[in-house]
């Protein structure tokens, strides 16, 4: 937090307009797994073949210089050399959130020392149903659980990261939150799934009416054991407790085609340097108040996270409400708690996990 | 091709999650994967720019050099939605299958 809020307020006597918080660095492409909803590992063999050089990765973390990195990809741990970046980045005193699906933890641990620096931030898309139908494998969730708890038991930080679609329901998140809670995970992740122009699957994105509504009920009437590794004006935000506009330039992505544009979900090219990627996007073509359709629902964490620390430290009003968001967690809501109890909305084509379950069963009575 | 023939090509082979092949006015030919362009005022300065199959180098290539371009490479993105796996996993679940899970492409060309 010290850390974050010392980088924060140096930029704003620096000056500094636009300045990143967190560095997106993909270090490879490929994965090993083949989610429906996944619009990053579309790419020809000799692509999803590569891997981003140590010293590579090493120099763009110094060009951007911001205080976190957040390694995602492509799974990292599918990088041969992903421990020597990680070293690296230790080394530079960058917290590292090393975004993973955890299915090569427990086998790549030993590579890695635990490090105040390092956390381990598991994929997880829900209770294990949902999980394991988000991901489009059975047995995902246990084995990113076992992987969780060898890290934990190794000594090492862990959080969870999960992207949460239409058709979502919000009563099973809650219980999820529990059971991460209880697998003894530092913090959760969440976040509203974002509509790639290439990922294979377009119509099981939320919009922002859906997703305010979804977080609404999940995150009021809050349990004080949840522990969230996120802003707090953030998670209002998703709420729709307060507006932000987006930030793109807060969370910058590199990948092996250099610094994307303009942002970590949408590629509209790719500049050679970091300073490129400041002074030739034109930042003023995204954004909601742009009118760019392709940020018209987008509520994602890598654009309004960077938005609510801004926030945070950028006005004593935006100061005071955070604080007051820290230490007042519950957000008492009546409507909200109803809301738990609503059917789930299930678009056309989307498969409730649940409503699998009874099928099955349905279809073992009927045959009994 | 004219001008915007061209352009309007090399934007949705920009777009396109797959390989194409490149055709040079002087007869060359270039399988790559197209992950940017930068658009200028006259074809001379506006560029593609490439990964070639064969190299890990990034390559730029001005639109005024490109004769022809073929969408060569297999859409990488197509036929991947949630519809197809719902499909994939009730036909699978229906053959008795178990840990039902789709696989990540192969990584031969």
């Amino acid at each position: 937090m010290w850390t974050v809020a010392s980088y924060v307020i140096r930029q704003k006597l620096a000056g500094r307009k636009r300045y990143p918080l967190v560095m997106m660095l993909e270090p490879l492409f490929r994965c090993n797994l083949a989610c429906a909803g996944c619009g990053k590992i579309q790419y020809p063999a000799h692509i999803l073949k590569r891997n981003m050089p140590v010293d590579e990765a090493l120099k763009a973390v110094d060009e951007c210089n911001s205080p976190m990195v957040a390694i995602p990809g492509g799974e990292p741990l599918m990088h041969p050399e992903i421990h020597k970046i990680v070293e690296g980045l230790i080394a530079r005193k960058k917290y590292i959130y090393l975004c993973t699906n955890a299915l090569l933890l427990k086998e790549k641990i030993g590579n890695f020392t635990p490090n105040k620096y390092l956390t381990f931030n598991v994929h997880m898309d829900g209770q294990r149903e949902h999980h394991d139908f988000a991901v489009c494998k059975e047995g995902g969730y246990d084995e990113a659980v076992e992987g969780i708890k060898e890290a934990l038991k190794r000594g090492f930080r862990v959080t969870t990261n999960s992207t949460l679609f239409d058709g979502t329901d919000a009563k099973s998140v809650r219980a999820f939150f529990d059971e991460m809670m209880e697998l003894g995970v530092e913090g959760i992740t969440v976040s509203p799934g974002y509509q790639y122009e290439k990922a294979p699957d377009q119509q099981h994105f939320l919009g922002r009416d859906s997703t305010r509504k979804l977080f609404r009920a999940i995150l009021s009437n809050r349990k004080s054991s949840w522990k969230f590794n996120l802003s707090p004006l953030f998670l209002e935000f998703l709420a729709g407790k307060r507006e932000y506009e987006c930030t793109p330039w807060g969370m910058p992505t590199y990948n092996m085609f250099g610094w994307q544009k303009p942002c970590y979900l949408l590629q509209d090219g790719y500049a050679e340097t970091f300073q490129e990627l400041l002074d030739s996007t034109e930042w003023h073509n995204y954004g909601q108040a742009s009118g760019n359709p392709k940020c018209a629902n987008c509520m994602v964490h890598s654009g309004f996270e960077a938005s609510a620390v801004n926030d945070t430290f950028g006005s004593w009003g935006g100061f005071y409400a955070t604080v007051r968001a820290t230490l007042f967690t519950k957000y008492r809501d009546a409507e909200a708690l109803k809301m738990l109890d609503e059917p789930v909305h299930s678009p056309a084509g989307l498969v409730q996990l649940g409503v699998l379950k009874t099928a099955d069963e349905s279809r073992e009575t009927t045959h009994a | 091709m004219t001008d915007e023939e061209t352009r309007e090509v090399l934007e949705k082979a920009f777009d396109y999650r797959g390989d194409v092949t490149i055709a040079f006015k002087d007869g060359r030919k270039l399988e790559c994967y197209i992950f940017d362009r930068r658009p200028g005022k006259t074809l001379q300065d506006s560029f593609v720019r490439v990964i070639p199959q064969n190299s890990t180098e990034k390559m730029s290539i001005p639109y005024s050099d490109i004769a022809g371009l073929a969408f060569t490479g297999r859409d990488t993105a197509a036929g991947k939605s949630w519809e197809a796996w719902v499909k994939k996993y009730w036909e699978k679940k229906a053959a008795g299958e178990k840990n039902i899970a789709l696989a990540p492409d192969s990584l031969e060309e």
